[in-house]
């Protein structure tokens, strides 16, 4: 039991179902392209063209947008800024909620009314809203971005983990533990939480996506981070070129699509494989 | 069953504090003086920043703010907007009407769609159709709704030129009676449908997996071995119990609904609080955005109760628990 052994099933998990395959697959060539964004780019992303929405053809792949900026190029660098919002916020949200759901669901109790009452709270909220406001008031920097992002969206971790904790208390090895007087905390870290975590980590994945779209949602209504590229921040500006260089929009958009889509297929290919009763089901 | 609900409005309640809470506290820990945040500007002006002051007891510690902040709440004084110095709730009450008819007719619409594909697949969970729309399913949920609205732009309104692209009704037309519905209801397609589109796969999961969770359970194999009919065990048993989670989540769901609907108002035009909110956005104008947020808070929650209650009175196991 531990750490390894997550890893050990997340392999074998990958190697056995296609839905896996495919996503995996996708975000590894997207890392890529993101971490060789300046070789793979044709044209600086940044600097304006004299073409101004030239359509897609041989000097400019995807075509340029109103500024006259290499769309392709753009998209490029653009993959750096929605991977890191989208890893970095859903990072914090798994690491809140394996804690706070741990935590409830491992100590029970007063502590564990108060943070369902406070789980049952988010759900409720309309968090984009908060997102937003927190946005436009302290600023649209991309790491005020990902704090919020992540520090609204732990609820579903949360409960999972809680769940979690909550079976694995009772269980022989957690017992054993407390009979040789191994301390709360440290059962918790070491024996509840590793073992906990699978259904956090596939979820993760799906807040990668979850983060994405928020951020993209955030570019456009214009509250993205303005130093950087974002594929949302594209689709936005696109929106004024829609009918006469319908590409801007509609390649960065594409390019959302298939990422989240790629995040939701490991996520959701992640949770088939752990639970016996899904694989049967489908 | 009083136990229940009293419990739900507890939450609902308490969900709403948070939001009023949370919406004080940003005034104060934005970057920047309240009064300049609840001004909108640098610096207010000396006759602004004492009006303030006086209004919200700005001088007065945090908590006997909080404090005269819920009490003018109360009194529907949501604040005054910075751009139109006019009152917030005012402003808001002039927008919601377009954002309601938008929200509801998807709500229900998605509802009913994701349900019932989400049954048809269900009991024919494993064929190709059912993976197909599992993936159909996923794709949609994939996309930005802003996306996925200006795509369906380009393909109904710009290469077709059958539906309008922008706005609730054609100001030209000028049509009264009838035809003002018929006009509004045309204008309704294309939001319509991409908010439906992105809310449906939802819907169509929640139903899918709940009839197959309640197919699968022993007391069907019990009904099946009497030698009841496939349909008499679905019509009789499985649907009944299957489509309770759907309700449920409808409060729920009404929530990310409202978000995704703003943004898809800016897309299409549509005259509700998102294009408003936009604005506010540009102006800086805080009272109003924080408006928004409360009035949105509070709309989830009443309707998280609503269906919570109903729900109590159709499922007797809540009932009797």
């Amino acid at each position: 039991m531990g750490r390894t052994n997550v890893m050990k099933r997340a392999l074998s998990a990958i190697n056995g179902n296609i839905q896996l395959k495919i996503g995996t697959f996708l975000i590894a060539l997207l890392v890529m392209v993101a971490l060789l964004a300046p070789l793979l780019a044709t044209h600086d992303p940044y600097v304006l063209g004299d073409e101004l929405t030239a359509p897609p053809g041989a000097e400019h792949l995807l075509g340029t947008d109103g500024l006259g900026r290499d769309v392709y190029s753009m998209l490029v660098y653009g993959a750096r800024t929605s991977l890191l919002i989208g890893v970095v916020a859903a990072v914090i949200s798994g690491v809140i909620g394996t804690l706070l759901g741990g935590i409830a669901g491992f100590y029970r109790g007063s502590v564990d009314r108060t943070l369902t009452e406070v789980n049952n709270i988010f759900l409720i909220m309309p968090t984009f809203f908060l997102i937003l406001l927190v946005v436009a008031m302290f600023g649209s920097s991309m790491l005020n971005v990902m704090l919020i992002i992540g520090l609204t969206s732990w609820v579903g971790n949360a409960r999972l983990m809680r769940a979690q904790a909550m079976s694995l208390r009772e269980r022989t090895f957690v017992l054993g533990a407390v009979a040789i007087g191994e301390s709360k905390r440290q059962i918790l870290f070491k024996h509840i939480i590793p073992n906990g975590i699978f259904p956090i980590v596939a979820n993760t994945t799906m807040n990668i996506s979850g983060a994405i779209l928020t951020e993209a949602s955030l570019s456009f209504l214009g509250l993205g981070d303005p130093n950087v590229i974002s594929w949302g921040q594209i689709v936005f500006n696109g929106r004024s070129y829609l009918t006469s260089g319908w590409w801007i929009s509609t390649f960065s958009g594409l390019t959302i699509v298939v990422t989240v889509l790629a995040f939701y297929m490991i996520g959701d290919g992640l949770n088939r494989v752990l639970s016996p009763k899904l694989r049967n089901n489908n | 069953m009083g136990r229940y609900i009293g419990k739900r409005i507890l939450t609902g309640a308490l969900t709403v504090l948070a939001a009023i809470v949370l919406s004080f506290l940003l005034i104060h820990l934005a970057p920047g003086d309240p009064a300049s945040i609840l001004s909108g500007m640098d610096s207010p002006s000396p006759e602004m920043e004492e009006a303030l002051r006086v209004k919200y007891g700005l001088d007065q510690p945090l908590l006997s703010q909080l404090w005269t902040y819920l009490k003018n709440l109360a009194q529907g004084d949501l604040g005054e907007s910075i751009s139109n110095s006019r009152p917030v709730a005012e402003l808001i009450a002039e927008r919601l009407g377009p954002t309601l008819l938008l929200s509801l007719t998807t709500a229900v619409l998605s509802l009913v769609l994701g349900t019932a594909l989400g049954i048809y697949c269900a009991r024919r969970a494993g064929s190709k159709l059912d993976a197909a729309m599992n993936g159909v399913s996923y794709l949609f949920d994939s996309m930005p709704g802003f996306w996925l609205g200006m795509m369906l732009i380009l393909i109904f309104a710009s290469s077709l030129k059958i539906l309008p692209t922008a706005g609730m009704v054609d100001l030209r037309g000028g049509y009264t009676g009838f035809a003002h519905y018929m006009d509004v209801l045309k204008h309704l397609v294309l939001p319509g449908l991409t908010l439906t589109l992105i809310s449906t796969p939802y819907f169509f999961r929640i139903a899918r997996s709940s009839v197959i969770q309640v197919m699968s359970e022993d007391f069907i194999t019990t009904l099946r071995a009497t030698g009841m009919s496939e349909s008499r065990i679905f019509n009789k048993y499985v649907f009944k119990n299957a489509i309770l989670p759907t309700v449920t989540v409808f409060g729920i769901t009404l929530a990310y609904i409202f978000t995704g609907v703003a943004v898809i108002e800016i897309v299409f035009s549509w005259p509700g609080m998102g294009s408003f909110m936009l604005k506010a956005i540009g102006n800086r104008d805080y009272p109003l955005l924080m408006g928004i947020y409360l009035i949105l808070s509070i709309s989830v929650a009443v309707c998280m109760i609503v269906v919570d209650v109903i729900y109590a009175f159709i499922d007797p196991r809540i009932r009797y628990s």
